[in-house]
């Protein structure tokens, strides 16, 4: 039996993407996720990174910046503060963000962890860039 | 008795002032509408995690969280006043002020230090006129905040409360209820109140959790909080447009109420002037006659 996933990604402002899915890929706090039809009911958190939702041989890319998904049924629903589409990315933006958080004193161990915080979500957010000009 | 001319310079004057009110109470429908749309959108986020934390709940954890502990004696608490940018509606930003006032006064008997934030330029003019110094001040939330510039705010927050440099936040803000009601109310968001949970029979699905349901619930409580900051702002901005909607409206009103009467009065001092100049010409001709 061919069932498919029913994906839906919201953001704090508004629901970003809601449609039917035959596969999701999602970056979990430690390492990637592949979410196919029939998947065990879970909730995990999320990292930064790429999540891709595959559709009719038609790949939909996002980045998503921490959150939660869950899935249960054959629903999955990814709640996180951002998910913009892969090619509405900043690249110049991001640079800047991984500069400005290089060029940042940090001298305590909190702001060792917000330095190295936002050095890594600037740098999959060019990665998830770069990612889609390949393609 | 007044001059029929100068009734009638007063009636086109407030002709013009009702073309203004009656655009801008169109210009606040539009935006209330729009507002009202984001609010409307954002609430999916919160059902879902509001339905997270039933799912943990009923997972056996011990709900538990430094943002969510109470501290027993607050020394330094911080108000946050949301007001709006700009004035003309009604009664919004004098009854989030008075709010306010009294809660500023409060704190100053419950906590020795305290940090006053204020949003919007109408709030930031009144506490400079009533000379109380503020902290910190924005002016660039306008009716549409955006959720970037919320959770940066609600970052710097957590991270004072985490550092122990913060134990209480309240803020003052306008809340919306329905359409004919919304009301000014005083709220403490740190510490967090109890998490709202999703009340519903308890699902048979047993959920797996990754990391773990502690991790999870680490990252849920300042998602919630962030959450919350941002139900704030758009409660405050789909009030304000509210307001100004209401207020335009009685503006209007009252500008067609106003020329109602100017034109019966301007009606009948012309009338008066006829009357009078007719019997001028009249009782002339007849002294000529005589």
């Amino acid at each position: 039996m061919f069932v498919e996933l029913q994906c839906i990604v919201v953001t704090p402002e508004r629901t970003v993407h809601e449609a039917p899915a035959e596969f999701v890929a999602l970056p979990l706090y430690d390492g990637e996720i592949g979410i196919a039809p029939g998947h065990s009911p879970m909730i995990g958190r999320l990292g930064w990174g790429e999540m891709r939702i595959a559709h009719e041989g038609q790949t939909n890319r996002f980045y998503v910046e921490g959150g939660f998904v869950e899935v249960s049924g054959q629903t999955v629903s990814v709640l996180t503060s951002r998910a913009v589409p892969a090619d509405q990315l900043n690249e110049l933006a991001a640079k800047e963000q991984l500069h400005t958080a290089l060029e940042q004193p940090a001298h305590t161990p909190e702001e060792m962890d917000a330095r190295q915080r936002l050095a890594d979500q600037a740098r999959a957010q060019l990665r998830v860039i770069r990612r889609a000009k390949e393609l | 008795m007044v001059k029929a001319r100068t009734l009638d310079r007063r009636r086109k004057s407030i002709r013009n002032i009702r073309k203004i009110t009656r655009t801008m109470e169109l210009i606040a429908t539009a935006r209330f509408k729009r507002a009202m749309d984001r609010a409307v959108a954002a609430t999916a986020y919160t059902r879902r995690i509001t339905a997270l934390v039933g799912h943990l709940a009923r997972s056996g954890l011990e709900v538990s969280h430094p943002l969510l502990e109470p501290r027993p004696e607050p020394t330094r608490a911080a108000l946050l006043v949301v007001t709006a940018n700009r004035g003309l509606c009604g009664g919004y930003n004098a009854a989030v002020l008075r709010l306010a006032y009294a809660q500023w006064d409060a704190l100053a008997e419950q906590a020795p230090e305290r940090q006053l934030d204020v949003v919007g330029k109408r709030g930031i003019a009144a506490f400079r006129f009533h000379r109380i110094e503020m902290d910190r001040t924005f002016t660039d939330f306008h009716d549409r905040p955006p959720y970037e510039q919320v959770e940066r705010l609600a970052n710097g927050y957590l991270d004072a409360f985490q550092s122990g440099r913060l134990d209480r936040l309240d803020i003052v803000y306008t809340r919306f209820h329905s359409l004919s009601r919304q009301e000014a109310v005083v709220e403490t968001l740190l510490p967090l109140s109890a998490l709202e949970e999703e009340e519903e029979p308890p699902a048979e699905v047993q959920y797996e959790f990754l990391p773990s349901a502690e991790s999870i619930l680490d990252e849920v409580v300042p998602a919630s909080f962030k959450v919350r900051l941002f139900k704030c702002f758009l409660d405050a901005a789909v009030s304000e447009q509210i307001a100004r909607m209401m207020a335009m409206k009685a503006a209007t009103e009252n500008a067609d109420t106003m020329i109602r009467n100017l034109t019966m009065t301007y009606n009948r001092a012309r009338q008066t002037q006829i009357t009078s100049e007719l019997l001028e010409v009249i009782s002339g001709a007849e002294a000529l006659e005589q």
